[in-house]
């Protein structure tokens, strides 16, 4: 059976530093996985290796059969995957609309000759797009604001919106919830779990182990860089290797 | 909702070709003068200069300090054609542009990974050395003396070069091209310019293609400089390597700086600013240099935004200009048609 | 044996590259280690020569008070520089480091902008043409040294570069100043929360840099004879282009590449005319920036 996503013996070193070592995983077509590991684990370093940011020094990523070691994120983007950032990468002199649109007209692209002399078909797709994530997210009342100005909650919402724009096949989100306090956690996880049900196949990296355990019907587990549990929110919580990795380095 | 405001869609631009189709050339013709004619036409040029760099620097934020070489390069194209080979403005002014487009593609293809500082000092340096081969060239550019353009302007034969004609036909260049310019920057193509500006790397990953989007803004504003030098080559008469050094280069993104980065109509205004103004002031010759560099420096100050900012000059054109594609319940247009 | 013809060429190129290097010292301290964008340093440099040509015609001290003045100038001018174009530039420093691009090329603007003002002051006060130097102030008399000649300049200059680079060298790496500065250039942030004073150790690299600079300014205008307001500009790039073959933040790196930039462009010369001399320092320029992203030595770029 192919999967969606294959991993196999992914292996990033920097210097001496292995980040990630020998990661073998998978993800499956409309699944909603989550990723947790102690700090320092290689859980965005492997985020950065599906997505292309980083290139792999051994080992081979693949998605929906395409490989995709060696490609620039742009390109790793037109196959179909799309991410937010752990230290929100919005635009911030761009308007809320103006942001969202940029993962619209990545893939769905609008080039100089197209800008000149096209006509507004075009323009409109790549309008309605921009619109709908942001319906999606709820951010249409601030479509005008801009991004900097928008509080760092919102600022999140805005980032998933461009995300979303892209019309993914595979989302992957980086610690969508730091930063964010109780409730709004708890409305970020139903957010997801809307997406989800959409059809929407995510992958999750997260420190906040309700909304891991919480949403995620299978979670990796990573630590110094292997992967050393892949299982249900339940059989994660009992593994004995996962407990020892999280308190065991308990500093 | 999807209506814009087509009454507005039409009117600011209207306005604008009145002002520089009719009032402006009947106040020429007023005053008989032939250096307002000058001043007007030089205005005009470096509106086109300064709206071209606002398209590699201020939107897509590729800091270019060898714009005006490139300026240089479609003068001299155009002057070594019309001498040369005897080929009117008709041929000369897309050749100019394609000329400049295409040293600017050379020049980009090695250049456009480099990081920002570094990218900026690389254009210096090729800025330095197309002047260098203007400078000592002397048997293709004739050197510091300069390349005499005895045929005015023409269009399919049709001469232009009176002093009316030639104020028209300057201004229906630039018109054209800047309109060009704000379909381009004013356009979902133009956001991808700007999130590449705002963050590269994110960009890339959102499915922009940067190296390939940085290369079109850097060889398309060159297309526009060029054109400018084929004007410039034949409304003065006179191209020689003076007019295309560093110091023009600086002129053209304090130009830009002081509108206003990223913001069209601040270029335009920063142009006319920094023309006009030292023409108005007159016996200042010596002293426009060190105006520039002040205008410059007190702007990115106390202004960093610009005279015309961004944000300002993107909510103006999509309320005036009916660019927008629809409006939020606050009347405010957002997105791009 | 080698022709003494080509001896006498190295000679004169290491001359040329010596010039070079007296200038790229401060430049690489301020831009290189200190990793601040300057643009003005020629016009420091430029600075520094008219100094002591204000002093020569106006009072005809011996030359060491006339090195002085430049010292002296070199420095105010660094500090009034450090003050008017980079520091209002600092607010943001709580700020993420996605300001970093956008500070670095505010303050290259900035810097700019200031540079161009100084230069055109210059021109508007003392004119655009070439000021020479009075005679006995000119530090050319030539001096035979084995199969070559020298001028008495070329041993000035490469004594006060020794020095300075020495200097350096021992500041940077054995002083707490020196760690100080290498500190604010890695993490500005940081520096600042273990304690450093980044205000004041900015403005003293830039007075240190500027007073050699202006030093560097002065002493090549008593090499050539020749002051003008513009002679900062060319040098300035050329200082740069060392700089970054050098590997950005290695003062000898910069030295050395100097030297090589020297003996490039007097070979250059041999073969073309002199106006296309200054291709080699931007033909340099670009293939190290293209080719060599670590610097010819592999010291290492990448940090903007």
């Amino acid at each position: 059976m192919t999967h969606l996503l294959e991993i196999d013996k992914a292996t990033r070193r920097f210097g001496g530093v292995v980040a990630v070592n020998g990661v073998t995983a998978h993800v499956d077509e409309g699944e909603l996985v989550g990723l947790i590991g102690p700090n320092g684990a290689g859980k965005t370093t492997l985020f950065n290796l599906i997505s292309g940011f980083t290139p792999l020094s051994s080992g081979t990523v693949r998605f929906a059969g395409h490989l995709v070691n060696g490609k620039r994120p742009n390109q790793v983007a037109h196959l179909g995957i799309s991410r937010t950032f752990q230290n929100l990468r919005v635009f911030p002199n761009m308007s809320v609309f103006d942001n969202v649109s940029v993962g619209a007209v990545g893939t769905l692209p609008q080039g100089p000759f197209g800008a000149l002399f096209g006509g507004a078909k075009r323009a409109d797709e790549i309008s309605e797009r921009t619109w709908q994530a942001l319906e999606a997210v709820g951010l249409t009342h601030v479509a005008d604001e801009l991004a900097a100005n928008l509080p760092y909650g919102r600022r999140k919402y805005l980032e998933i919106a461009r995300a979303l724009a892209m019309r993914p096949r595979f989302l992957i989100l980086d610690e969508p919830a730091a930063g964010l306090n109780d409730t709004e956690t708890r409305e970020l996880a139903s957010f997801i779990k809307r997406l989800h049900g959409q059809g929407l196949t995510i992958m999750l990296v997260e420190h906040d182990m309700n909304l891991v355990m919480g949403i995620c019907q299978r979670v990796l587990v990573l630590a110094t860089g292997r992967k050393i549990a892949d299982g249900t929110p339940d059989v994660i919580r009992k593994d004995p290797a996962v407990l020892e990795a999280y308190l065991g380095v308990d500093a | 909702m999807n209506a814009s405001n087509t009454r507005q869609g039409w009117l600011v631009p209207a306005l604008i070709g009145l002002l520089v189709f009719a009032v402006l050339p009947a106040g020429l013709a007023a005053f008989d003068r032939g250096y307002f004619y000058q001043v007007a036409n030089v205005a005009m040029i470096f509106v086109l200069l300064s709206a071209s760099m606002h398209l590699v620097t201020g939107v897509a934020g590729l800091l270019h300090l060898g714009h005006a070489a490139f300026y240089g390069v479609g003068a001299y194209t155009a002057a070594l054609l019309a001498t040369k080979a005897g080929l009117g403005f008709t041929w000369t002014l897309p050749l100019s542009g394609l000329v400049a487009a295409l040293v600017a593609f050379l020049v980009a293809l090695p250049t456009m990974r480099l990081v920002s500082i570094y990218f900026a000092v690389a254009t210096l340096a090729i800025g330095q050395m197309l002047y260098l081969v203007m400078l000592n060239w002397v048997e293709f550019t004739k050197g510091p003396n300069g390349i005499i353009v005895s045929k005015g302007l023409e269009l399919f034969g049709f001469s232009l070069s009176g002093r009316l004609a030639t104020y028209y036909t300057v201004a229906a260049v630039v018109m054209l091209c800047v309109v060009a310019i704000s379909r381009l920057s004013h356009s979902y193509y133009g956001n991808a310019l700007r999130s590449i500006r705002e963050d590269d790397q994110c960009a890339d990953a959102m499915g922009v293609r940067t190296v390939r989007l940085k290369m079109e803004a850097f060889t398309l504003s060159a297309f526009f400089a060029g054109v400018a030098g084929s004007l410039w080559a034949h409304m003065t008469g006179y191209i020689s390597p003076g007019d295309f050094k560093f110091s023009e280069s600086i002129l053209i993104l304090a130009m830009v700086v002081v509108g206003g980065l990223g913001s069209l109509p601040g270029a335009v205004i920063g142009a006319l600013l920094l023309i006009l103004l030292p023409e108005g002031l007159r016996g200042m010759g010596d002293f426009r240099n060190i105006m520039v560099g002040m205008v410059m420096f007190l702007s990115i100050l106390f202004l960093p935004k610009g005279l015309l900012g961004e944000v300002s000059a993107l909510r103006l054109v999509r309320q005036q200009l009916g660019a927008a594609w629809r409006r939020t319940d606050n009347g405010i247009g957002i997105g791009w048609r | 044996m080698i022709d003494p013809y080509y001896l006498q060429q190295l000679a004169i190129g290491l001359s040329l590259g010596m010039t070079y290097a007296l200038m790229a010292i401060g430049f690489t301290l301020i831009f290189g280690v200190l990793n601040v964008v300057n643009f003005a340093h020629g016009e420091i440099y430029t600075l520094g020569a008219f100094a002591g040509l204000v002093l020569i015609t106006a009072s005809a001290p011996p030359v060491a008070a006339v090195v002085f003045a430049a010292l002296a100038i070199g420095a105010l001018a660094g500090f009034s520089l450090e003050r008017l174009a980079f520091k209002p530039f600092r607010r943001f420093t709580d700020e993420a480091s996605l300001k970093s691009r956008a500070m670095r090329e505010s303050t290259l603007l900035s810097s700019l902008a200031v540079s161009i003002v100084v230069r055109e002051a210059l021109e508007i006060v003392f004119g655009s043409e070439m000021r020479s130097v009075p005679f006995e102030y000119l530090i050319n008399t030539p001096v035979r040294v084995g199969p070559v000649i020298l001028v008495t300049g070329d041993f000035i200059i490469f004594g006060v570069s020794a020095a300075m680079l020495i200097g350096l060298q021992y500041l940077l790496t054995r002083t707490r100043i020196g760690l100080g500065i290498r500190a604010v250039s890695n993490n500005p942030l940081g520096a600042k929360y273990v304690g450093i004073d980044t205000d004041r150790t900015i403005i003293m690299t830039f007075v240190v840099g500027s007073m050699m600079g202006a030093a560097a300014g002065i002493l090549v205008g008593l090499y050539y004879g020749a002051i003008f307001p513009a002679m900062g500009f060319v040098p300035g790039i050329k200082a740069f282009v060392a700089m970054v073959m050098g590997g950005l933040s290695s003062i000898p790196g910069a030295v050395i590449c100097a030297l090589i930039l020297g003996v490039s462009e007097s070979m250059a010369t041999t073969f073309v005319s002199s106006g296309w001399s200054d291709m080699v320092a931007y033909g340099f320029l670009i293939l190290t920036l293209i080719f060599f992203p670590n610097g010819l030595f592999g010291a290492g770029r990448e940090r903007v």
